[in-house]
């Protein structure tokens, strides 16, 4: 009974806290609307073609290759792409180079040269992959003129009729990816959840600094129920607080949580639990305000390389050592429910976190029990 | 009957002896004084009674039953008052009181009764549901004292409860003592005033290096001391006066200066009156009146211990 009324009054006393209000809500929040509109851009996929302009210089005597090269123009025409005959004159590498076209191109009896734009660098690409088309299917022409002079009409005139299939586009869809907001969505709660770990840390010596704790260890209350007391209540406020974030990113911010809600909000449980025994084995481990300390550089740390901020590529040193990262952990097992219903992936974050909760929970015990008083 | 019995107390930190071997008893509806500067070995004296330190020899018995055996019945029976204010900002005062009593195995109706109970006594009837953040320094003294007595403990230890308050506050809180007193409870109170403590305390022990040095009522303290005597001399000066040269003067143990009054304590045999009231006019101050007082309680300390209270 008195370790519900212990965690009871920790719910009272840290609700009525306007700190846990800005620090577990606002600033995850604000965070995320920040991050997650801020890097829109850096978590999309595709990329935006502008308008395709071709110049090009027609020399060649042949009239062949100049049928098929008007006809090339006109079917790219079709497909979007300007052609713009270059005048007499003109220079039309420096016309490229001043960004007035996508690419250039000099055509003549020796074949045909290719000038592209690196500041349009896709729509220049794209030019370029039609431009090998044709020489290709040209080439092929060429060469069945001298076997098969019958055949060459049908090989051009598929210029025209597939005008589309210069360049084939084709793809892998990959899982489900979050975008910025569902990203940061995910990061922001679990960098929140752990950073229960700073309140947990101040669980006794805040007891100390009121001077209560004079009072707690005089009632006749063990301290193994003023420790579970203090756990559980500190446990709840923190878990509510991070309910809250989800509720709120998801009804405000539209970010997406999936369907497997039990068994996410399980894994942000376990992972309050991780942070709450960690703060608190800690400040049994470090004493006074070192353990603060302790707490604040470990939980930069484990939110810079646990992906709090921006994406942690898999490859490479980074990687290495996200993996130590609770965040990190978490935000995966997330990110596979959520993005690829793969539910599989919630329990080595859950083994790890309940895992390591333990160990610090027992720690904190064996330090609760060598000392006189709490 | 003694609520409580102190044989051969010792608590050592390390090499450092802050109890030694004290030994002492409290009767049945007593206000016992504790006396003793800083240092003296009073809280700790206070935390192993209150079972917040284990003791590193003796034995303390409660109601007859050793403490160290019966954790949790000592426990049920002491209300502590400590000197810092241990109280929840962000709990009213109703809460706050609820709280500490339910620790003490209070439910239901009982723990409401005896919640509102304290909170009348102490005064704070009308504040309930206000909070201690908002409350004045006397306010919070009482909260304090509220939170102690919910749960009518036989022994309650008050370790300066009247610290930093103003002095309506600190006459409701002694009153309220006195009160408690008379409702049954034993008292054991610790205070740098030593007005306070001749006003309530029917028994005083003082505590010096971990030691209880003198023990008994005020009256009988006050008989230890025969040998010294005080003088107050009332001053007007224009500038600081200095007291080195009182101190100088044949048969003066000691001089201090409160509020234009200037203490003398000097050996009892010695008659210095007429030079000390010579280096007086010397140092150019106005004398107001002389007077000779009997030894009190200040005085009977300051001679055991060789310190002031407040020091």
């Amino acid at each position: 009974m008195n370790v519900i009324r212990i965690a009871w009054k920790e719910l009272l006393v840290n609700f009525r806290d306007m700190r846990t209000f800005v620090f577990m809500l606002a600033f995850p929040i604000v965070l995320m609307l920040i991050l997650g509109t801020a890097l829109t851009n850096a978590f999309q996929s595709g990329a935006t073609v502008g308008e395709m302009s071709l110049l090009y210089r027609n020399t060649a005597s042949s009239p062949q290759l100049t049928e098929a090269w008007n006809e090339f123009t006109a079917a790219i025409g079709r497909e979007g792409v300007k052609t713009v005959a270059a005048a007499a004159g003109e220079d039309g590498r420096a016309d490229v180079r001043d960004n007035r076209y996508s690419a250039y191109a000099e055509v003549s009896d020796d074949g045909i040269r290719f000038y592209g734009s690196t500041r349009d660098s896709i729509e220049s690409s794209i030019i370029q992959g039609m431009l090998g088309a044709f020489a290709d299917r040209y080439n092929l022409a060429a060469a069945a003129l001298k076997e098969d002079p019958a055949a060459v009409p049908a090989i051009l005139a598929s210029a025209d009729a597939d005008s589309g299939s210069f360049v084939s586009e084709s793809s892998l869809t990959p899982d489900r990816q979050p975008g910025s907001m569902g990203y940061y969505a995910i990061a922001m709660t679990t960098m929140i959840a752990f950073y229960s770990c700073m309140s947990a840390s101040n669980l006794i010596r805040g007891e100390r600094t009121r001077k209560t704790i004079v009072r707690l260890s005089a009632a006749p209350v063990g301290k193994g129920a003023i420790f579970a007391g203090k756990v559980i209540g500190c446990t709840i406020v923190n878990f509510l607080c991070v309910a809250a974030v989800v509720l709120f990113s998801k009804l405000a911010f539209g970010a997406d949580w999936g369907t497997h809600y039990p068994l996410l909000l399980l894994v942000l449980l376990s992972e309050v639990l991780l942070a709450v025994s960690v703060g608190l084995g800690v400040s049994y481990l470090f004493k006074g305000d070192s353990a603060r300390s302790v707490i604040m550089i470990f939980t930069q740390i484990a939110s810079f390389v646990g992906g709090a901020y921006f994406p942690i590529e898999d490859v490479g040193f980074f990687s290495g050592i996200s993996n130590i990262s609770p965040m990190r952990w978490a935000n995966e097992a997330l990110t596979k429910m959520i993005y690829a219903d793969n539910l599989q992936a919630a329990w080595p974050a859950l083994g790890l976190n309940v895992g390591i909760a333990a160990v610090f929970l027992i720690a904190a015990i064996l330090f609760m029990r060598r000392q006189e008083a709490l | 009957m003694n609520v409580l019995e102190i044989r051969n107390l010792t608590k050592k930190f390390g090499d450092f002896v802050a109890v030694d071997n004290m030994s002492l008893n409290v009767r049945e509806g007593e206000i016992f004084g504790f006396l003793g500067a800083n240092g003296a070995g009073k809280s700790t004296t206070i935390n192993m009674i209150a079972s917040l330190l284990r003791s590193t020899k003796g034995e303390i018995d409660l109601l007859g039953k050793n403490i160290a055996k019966n954790v949790k019945f000592a426990k049920m029976n002491i209300g502590i008052v400590p000197q810092d204010l241990a109280i929840y900002d962000n709990m009213t005062a109703y809460e706050n009181v609820s709280f500490f009593a339910g620790l003490y195995g209070l439910r239901g109706t009982l723990l409401k009764e005896r919640t509102l109970e304290a909170l009348d006594f102490v005064g704070l009837g009308d504040k309930l549901k206000s909070y201690p953040k908002n409350f004045s320094g006397g306010m919070k003294r009482r909260l304090n004292i509220a939170c102690a007595i919910a749960h009518r403990p036989k022994l309650i230890i008050m370790d300066e409860p009247t610290v930093g308050i103003d002095p309506q506050s600190r006459n409701y809180i002694l009153q309220s003592v006195k009160q408690l007193n008379q409702m049954g409870s034993t008292i054991i109170y610790t205070s740098h005033y030593m007005e306070e403590v001749e006003e309530i305390c029917t028994r005083i022990a003082i505590v010096d290096h971990g030691k209880i040095i003198a023990e008994g009522t005020k009256e009988q303290l006050k008989t230890i001391i025969t040998d010294t005597k005080e003088t107050w001399i009332g001053v007007k000066t224009d500038g600081a006066l200095a007291l080195e040269p009182l101190k100088q003067i044949q048969g003066v143990t000691a001089v201090r200066l409160e509020d234009n009054v200037i203490v003398i304590h000097s050996r009892a045999e010695v008659n210095n009156l007429n030079r000390i009231i010579q280096q007086l006019i010397a140092a150019q101050a106005e004398i107001r009146f002389v007077e000779e007082k009997a030894p009190n309680l200040e005085t009977v300390f300051l001679t055991l211990t060789g310190r002031n209270l407040r020091d």
